[in-house]
């Protein structure tokens, strides 16, 4: 027996005004489950409390909650002294308990054929991912793009796909998705980062909806247009200025000894629109160490294309990019841009490594900068920590230069094609940004994503800036200073 | 008497597990259905549970009456002929009906619905959508039922049956508020599963407790052979707190080996010819003696091991039970699990027709809470079957009953109300009482049991029974409900054990000797009934 304190969410909405949190000491075995933990409150301290629970084997989805602020399945999470118990993020009934039969109802059914072809072993195989889901909501609860504007959600998107693809269903199921908000999707990842049965909605069921979308001619105009504009230019966004590209030579030596060598993929938004910043990373490499080689050749990552659904310019995208770096004999490619990153490391089978900047500087190990007087608080952009699983690096390398203040990971809003596709609902999201911003009381904004920056620099007045700016500045400051001190 | 929302429907389906949403579907063709179940429609009951498989016979090698015998002999000859007939016989078809309905089943390479072997059974015919099956079926009939009219009541609990003269004329439910609501139906269909949670250590979902055995019972309906309780070989012992949680018969099904402390195989001693797939009774008994005569493990079970087949297979096939076993710290392609015996599945309940009449005119029953189909012992894959089979039938027979004028007897409904205030004076908590009658039941009314065991567990239910249970607040009212509802089924299982004076599949009497084997038995079903109970007697041919 261990013995453990919980706190739990408590809320009855016929007597309280408000919920309130209480705090329990609960004894269970070894290797007990958060609903066990439950199971005792209800058992020996308090039977008002109300929860769902049903298999207790991760079977049914009854019991989703939230624990430590992660959606998990009661029965299945192993319970921790200290943990916090909330309900899931959607209407609340009493207590833990969520009302379900809202989102429930948004998923399709299957209306038959006549005839009932039986689907072959490979569409079969094909589906059953998709089919191992117990409708849980976790995913639902977690979904940014749902908050704001209609959208039938992840599992239902995910519901849609199956049908899509079952011989034996006759709705026509991606117009219906498309009308459902198909296009609202911010490919944030955070739908797949809490499923329980692992269920890669993003990737697996949304885009590949958006590609059958494609087929049918139901891809939204504005991404038409970015998809010309890759097949014209190699890049997803027009020029403005002067590009990264252009100002760089292809290699670049560091200031000192050389640490390690890397090829540089700069991306679409850096090399057109924010090449300042890439040359802000540029200056912090090569003060630590990193030889830079950056390709001329190399071109759009196809993400935009990917996320959008319109893959047929794809591999050859892939195939310019790949044969760029292994022309050079690179075996390890850095990202700056975490769509980019995410999409060399998740969509690509790359012949060599790839690494974020984040990865690469804190792998090295830099070189500390000055402290600047500065409160900031960083967005951690979807494709970095939820695509690549980069939350840490990032922290380390800021709170280096800055005082960090933390607020929760949540898309902005830009990422998808939503920015282009659906400006209303990025704008909804980034404004929800802004307010968490506001609530820190920060100075600054940083970020490591070109998509956020740009997006969030528009609905805030705090200054956004990328993680590698705010060193070079923690950089040209300690230069300054030294320079004061010798003087 | 305060006025209650009343629901009226020409059908009352009572649960929305397997049985309970094929009654439904079926009973919508000929007039006004109700569907009410105490859990979300497709998450509460145990077929969303079930892992393994659907018997069917499917390939021209295999045929009916095969599965007939097999059932039968794995029924140790208790099964009602008729309804096991039935069921071989109508299982294709309604396998037939959830693939056109859209079910995803594992199919071979020509298309066909890939079988698997199974326990007890001699062809491999046990149709699977990887390990959850049953989820695949439930989430395939609720996509039925949403094309048709039925309505669905959710998160509300039966407490009653309404009874107007001798017949059966709707149920009185309770909300997740507290709140009376009354159903009215000319027929009423008690779809509501097993019960097998009356023990300490089961696999059965949260609702597995039982309440459609006591509602039927308390009904005037008669049950049969109630102390039938299958035992399944293997749940997992480890965590403590999640004890009992099933790990499939598909394990077995493809190629896992049980193996005691010793590392030796020792199905060789019990069953050396069909081994780890003899039929579920053997291995459970196999099971328990070796625990009990130590060679088990630390944590009070025997090896289920499965490192030997391939990875692959292990992952595409086990994929649930992988998943699960990962989330309790066991790589099952690398170490083998723990498993002892769990209480399962309850064969005996209400005595059906082939319609699925039960015997009080206007209560039709079908699923788990019926008894007959499995006689003494279930085949893994027959009760799946058994949801569709005798859900369409009960289904079909209800929504051809005749309309009829019901008036509501408001003498009945004032003792529901009467029986929920009292819960409010109560003084026991009723997670209480049902803990110690899971203890005794798992002691007393377990895999190997006496006469004099079985009458003190019988005492200790009846003491229970007088306890005043309490509630803390209107939520409260359906789990004093339902902790009655498992003193009933409880003393229904203990009873029938005691009045079968013989071993015979599930059911072993250690104080008993006998001279025959289950095929000459001169006994056939127990019966239970408000007014009535015994043993039925005479050798079957
Ligand atoms: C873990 C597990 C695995 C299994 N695997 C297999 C297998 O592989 N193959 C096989 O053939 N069989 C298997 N079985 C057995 C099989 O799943 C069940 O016998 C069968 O699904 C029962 O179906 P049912 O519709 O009768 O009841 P259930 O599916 O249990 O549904 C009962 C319904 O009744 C409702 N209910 C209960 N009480 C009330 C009340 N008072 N008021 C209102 N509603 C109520 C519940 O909410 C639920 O909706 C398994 C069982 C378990 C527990
Ligand atoms: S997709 Fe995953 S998270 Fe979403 S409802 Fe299904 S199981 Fe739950
Ligand atoms: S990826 Fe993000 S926006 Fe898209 S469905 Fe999942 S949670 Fe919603
Ligand atoms: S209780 Fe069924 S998934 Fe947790």
């Amino acid at each position: 027996m261990r013995e453990m304190t919980v706190k739990v969410f408590r809320f009855d909405p016929e007597t309280d005004e408000k919920p309130h949190f209480q705090t329990y000491l609960v004894r269970v075995n070894d290797g007990a489950r958060v609903l066990h933990a439950l199971h005792c409150i209800k058992e020996d301290h308090d039977p008002s409390l109300s929860y769902r629970y049903c298999c207790a084997s991760g079977q049914c989805g009854s019991c989703a909650v939230k624990v430590n602020g992660e959606p998990v399945l009661a029965c299945m999470e192993e319970a921790t002294d200290g943990m916090v118990i909330e309900p899931l993020d959607l209407p609340i009934k009493r207590d833990l308990v969520v009302d379900m039969e809202p989102y429930l109802d948004q998923i399709a059914t299957l209306v038959p054929a006549e005839e009932c072809p039986l689907p072959t072993q490979d569409v079969v195989e094909q589906i059953k991912p998709l089919r191992s889901c117990i409708e849980c909501l976790a995913c639902v609860s977690v979904c940014p793009a749902l908050k704001v504007i209609d959208f039938s959600g992840p599992t239902a998107m995910r519901e849609s796909l199956r049908l899509a693809l079952d011989p034996r269903d006759t709705g026509d199921r991606v117009a219906e998705a498309v009308e459902d908000g198909l296009f609202t999707c911010t490919s944030c990842q955070a739908c797949w980062k809490v499923c329980p049965k692992d269920i890669q909605i993003p990737g697996k069921a949304i885009e590949r909806l958006r590609a059958l979308a494609n087929e049918k001619g139901l891809t939204l105009p504005r991404h038409q247009t970015v998809e010309k504009l890759v097949r014209e230019t190699g890049r997803s966004v027009d020029r403005t200025q002067e590009t990264f590209l252009e100002q760089v030579p292809e290699v670049l030596e560091p200031y000192g000894e050389v640490k390690g060598t890397v090829g540089f993929f700069v991306g679409c938004m850096y090399n057109n629109r924010l090449p300042r910043t890439a040359l802000d990373a540029m200056e912090v490499l090569r003060r630590n160490g990193i030889r830079v080689i950056i390709p001329r050749e190399q071109v759009c990552c196809g993400s935009p294309l990917i996320r959008t659904g319109q893959i047929d310019y794809l591999n050859t995208l892939k195939r310019r990019n790949i044969d760029a770096f292994v022309f050079r004999g690179i075996d390890t490619v850095m990202t700056m841009c975490a769509g980019c990153g995410s999409t060399l490391k998740n969509d690509y089978d790359c012949p060599f490594r790839v690494m974020d900047i984040n990865e690469v500087l804190t792998k090295v190990g830099i070189e500390p900068p000055a402290r600047l007087e500065l409160k900031a608080t960083y967005h951690d952009p979807c494709h970095l920590m939820r695509g690549q699983g980069i939350r840490t690096q990032p922290r380390e390398l800021i709170s280096q230069v800055v005082d960090l203040v933390e607020m929760p990971a949540i898309c902005c809003g830009s990422g998808g094609g939503v920015r282009s596709g659906v400006p209303e609902e990025a704008a909804a999201l980034a404004e929800d940004r802004r307010i968490e911003i506001e609530k820190t009381g920060a100075d600054i904004v940083i970020s490591s994503c070109p998509f956020c920056e740009y997006h969030i620099m528009e609905h805030t007045d705090k200054p956004v800036k990328n993680i590698t700016t705010v060193l070079l500045e923690g950089y040209r400051e300690k230069d300054r200073r030294k320079k004061e001190k010798e003087c | 008497m305060r006025s209650f929302e009343v629901i009226d429907s020409h059908v009352l389906v009572i649960g929305s597990g397997g049985a309970g949403v094929r009654a439904a579907i079926e009973a919508s063709f000929s007039g006004d259905t109700v569907m009410v179940s105490k859990t979300i429609a497709g998450k509460g009951g145990c077929t969303t549970m079930a892992e393994g498989g659907y018997n069917a016979v499917l390939r021209e090698t295999d045929s009916c009456e095969d599965h007939f015998l097999d059932t039968l002999k794995g029924g140790a000859y208790l099964n009602d002929r008729e309804l096991a007939r039935i069921l071989v016989n109508d299982a294709p078809g309604r396998i037939a009906d959830l693939l056109c309905w859209g079910a995803v089943f594992d199919v071979t390479g020509e298309c066909e619905v890939a079988q698997r072997p199974f326990g007890g059974q001699r062809f491999p015919r046990t149709c699977y959508a990887g390990d959850r099956t049953g989820h695949e079926m439930m989430m395939t009939l609720l996509d039925r039922l949403a094309s048709t009219d039925v309505e669905v009541f959710n998160e509300i609990a039966i407490i009653d049956l309404l009874k107007d003269g001798d017949s059966v004329a709707g149920a009185v439910g309770l909300d997740e508020k507290g709140e009376i609501v009354i159903f009215r139906s000319d027929a009423t269909v008690l779809a509501t599963g097993g019960g097998s949670r009356i023990y300490d250590i089961s696999t059965n979902s949260s609702s597995g407790t039982g309440d459609g055995f006591a509602l039927g019972y308390r009904a005037g309906a008669e049950l049969i052979d109630m102390e039938q309780v299958q035992f399944h070989p293997t749940g997992a012992v480890y965590p403590y707190d999640a004890r009992g949680r099933l790990v499939t018969e598909a394990v077995r099904g493809e190629g896992g080996l049980l193996k005691n402390i010793e590392g030796e195989r020792f199905m060789e001693r019990y069953d050396p010819e069909r081994m780890e797939l003899s039929t579920r009774d053997v291995v459970a008994r196999s099971i328990a003696t070796e625990i009990l005569e130590g060679r088990g493990t630390k944590n009070g079970g025997v090896y289920l091991d499965v490192t030997h087949l391939p990875r692959h297979q292990v992952e595409t096939r086990l994929p649930v039970m992988l998943e699960q076993f990962l989330k309790f710290g066991v790589d099952i392609r690398d170490e083998p699990m723990e498993v002892a015996p769990t209480a399962h599945h309850i064969m005996g309940g209400l005595r059906i027709s082939s319609g699925g009449e039960t015997s009080v005119p206007g209560l039709y029953a079908c699923g788990e809470v019926t008894g007959g189909v499995h006689g003494a012992n279930r085949l893994g894959g027959n009760a799946l079957a058994d949801t569709q089979v005798f859900g369409r039938r009960a289904g079909e027979s209800a929504g051809k009953a005749r309309k009829r004028s019901i008036s509501l007897d408001e003498g009945q409904i004032d003792l529901q109300e009467r029986r929920l205030a009292a819960f409010y004076a109560g003084e026991v908590n009723p997670a209480t009482v049902a803990r110690s009658l899971q203890t005794a039941m798992w002691e007393g009314a377990g895999i190997f049991r006496t006469g004099s065991e079985l009458e003190k567990t019988l005492e200790m239910i009846n003491h229970l029974s007088t306890l005043n249970l309490k509630a803390a607040n209107r939520c409260n009212l359906i789990e004093c409900c339902t902790v009655q509802n498992m003193l009933t089924t409880a003393s229904l299982v203990v009873r029938g054990a005691i009045l079968r004076k013989e071993s015979r599949g599930a059911h072993v009497r250690k104080d008993v000797t006998q001279a025959w084997d289950a095929s000459n038995s001169p006994y056939r079903h127990t019966f239970l009934s408000l007014c009535d109970e015994g043993i039925e007697t005479g050798v079957w041919e």
